[in-house]
């Protein structure tokens, strides 16, 4: 209203708006805040590492927190749960990885005593790394499933940290 | 523009005031902590704690939340950008506060339940909004511009939601609601005035230098920008999430 712009001028106003508005958020704003990472551009500049920020300061004022770290085999076409005991509202810190193959994974908890098979998924992707941490929202058990649809052998490396009780693995 | 003879020569000096108080003032609107979306974990439990009436606690969470919400204070700075006269700015001022106390105090009272991210992404889309109308872009593509201060009441009941959602989040209990309520606006509305003052010394020093005129242009581009950097933020937590 104040400016007197031509149409031209106004028309490169908002393309560079949105233009810088679509670099910042791809690569910055997007994977600190989500871990969405179209172009790598953010992990390269360590910005991924942003997108749980909570996990330290607030699991580490835990009194009985343990650390684990497993090796676990998903065979060639197959899938496997590996799952931990929680008690509701417990906090568990996790970070897995592969070498490098993509796993679909469902990470999931079931409530304790339950028959129906009734469970509820945290988070769903195929993905061949993922750091992160959850409360349980129930009394249960909670975990991964992965799923190896290639032709080899691939080993999930695990690393946990919270108040849980390992079940281990379920076939 | 009108230059007296009298005008001071433009010395390093002055450049490095101008500079120094834009930074200042730039300071002040990024995010130390992921503010726009939430509250602080200190906050966070209190008010997941927090029985009965709290007067000075609420106000004191609602003027944090506005003095760190980068999002609400891009919009006041839009929206006082090109506005001169004391008169127009507490008129603008009072339709945004208007606006938002509404839906903030009916949002939580009558628990309406809206996507913080969609109406986060709607406040992105005022930030836009402004800056595109301080370019005079609606007069230029519509031939018009939007009634200015009826948008700033509509954009300022969107902006109430989003404070309304923040305080949702929690279920507070009935017990002092209200009250509670009154407070957090209360302490919306100064947190709003402390940083005006800040905003208004920053735009009106700023506006005595020629480079005010240069860069008014650029500088609403960049609101812009910061708009669809904010819809782009929220809808994608929305999609994420």
């Amino acid at each position: 209203m104040q400016q007197s712009l031509s149409t031209k001028t106004l028309m490169k106003s908002t393309a560079i708006a949105i233009i810088i508005a679509a670099l910042v958020l791809i690569t910055i704003i997007l994977p600190a805040e989500y871990n969405v990472d179209p172009t790598g551009v953010g992990a390269k500049l360590g910005l991924t590492a942003l997108a749980n920020p909570t996990i330290s300061n607030v699991a580490n004022k835990e009194a009985k927190q343990s650390s684990d770290n497993f090796d676990i085999i998903v065979p060639a076409g197959r899938g496997v749960e590996f799952k931990f005991s929680l008690q509701q509202f417990q906090k568990m810190k996790y970070e897995w990885q592969t070498d490098g193959e993509p796993l679909y994974f469902d990470l999931h908890g079931e409530p304790e005593g339950d028959t129906t098979g009734y469970f509820e998924s945290y988070a769903i992707a195929t993905l061949n790394k993922m750091e992160g941490s959850f409360t349980a929202p129930f009394t249960g058990a909670h975990g991964w499933y992965w799923k190896n649809k290639s032709n080899t052998p691939i080993t999930v490396k695990l690393k946990v940290n919270g108040e849980y009780v390992i079940i281990g693995l379920k076939q | 523009m009108i230059r007296s003879t009298l005008d001071l020569p433009v010395t390093k000096k002055t450049y490095q005031l101008f500079f120094s108080i834009l930074a200042l003032s730039l300071i002040g609107l990024i995010p130390f902590e992921s503010m726009a979306h939430g509250v602080d974990e200190n906050t966070r439990h209190f008010l997941l704690n927090n029985k009965g009436v709290q007067f000075i606690a609420f106000m004191y969470i609602g003027a944090k939340h506005m003095v760190t919400g980068y999002d609400h204070l891009l919009f006041l700075v839009g929206v006082i950008f090109f506005l001169y006269k004391s008169r127009d700015i507490l008129l603008y001022v009072s339709m945004f506060t208007l606006g938002h106390s509404v839906t903030l105090l009916l949002g939580v009272l009558w628990d309406i339940q809206v996507n913080a991210y969609l109406i986060d992404a709607i406040i992105g889309l005022s930030v836009v909004y402004k800056g595109f109308d301080n370019l005079g872009g609606f007069q230029r593509v519509l031939g018009f511009s939007p009634n200015p201060q009826r948008a700033v009441l509509i954009f300022g009941l969107f902006h109430g939601f989003g404070l309304a959602t923040k305080l949702q989040e929690f279920q507070l209990p009935q017990d002092g609601l209200f009250i509670n309520l009154i407070a957090f606006n209360l302490g919306v509305e100064l947190g709003q005035f402390s940083a005006l003052v800040f905003i208004l010394l920053a735009i009106s020093f700023w506006r005595k230098h020629h480079t005010f005129q240069q860069f008014s242009i650029t500088t609403n581009t960049l609101l812009m920008s910061a708009g669809f950097m904010l819809i782009g933020f929220q809808l994608t937590g929305y999609f994420v999430i």
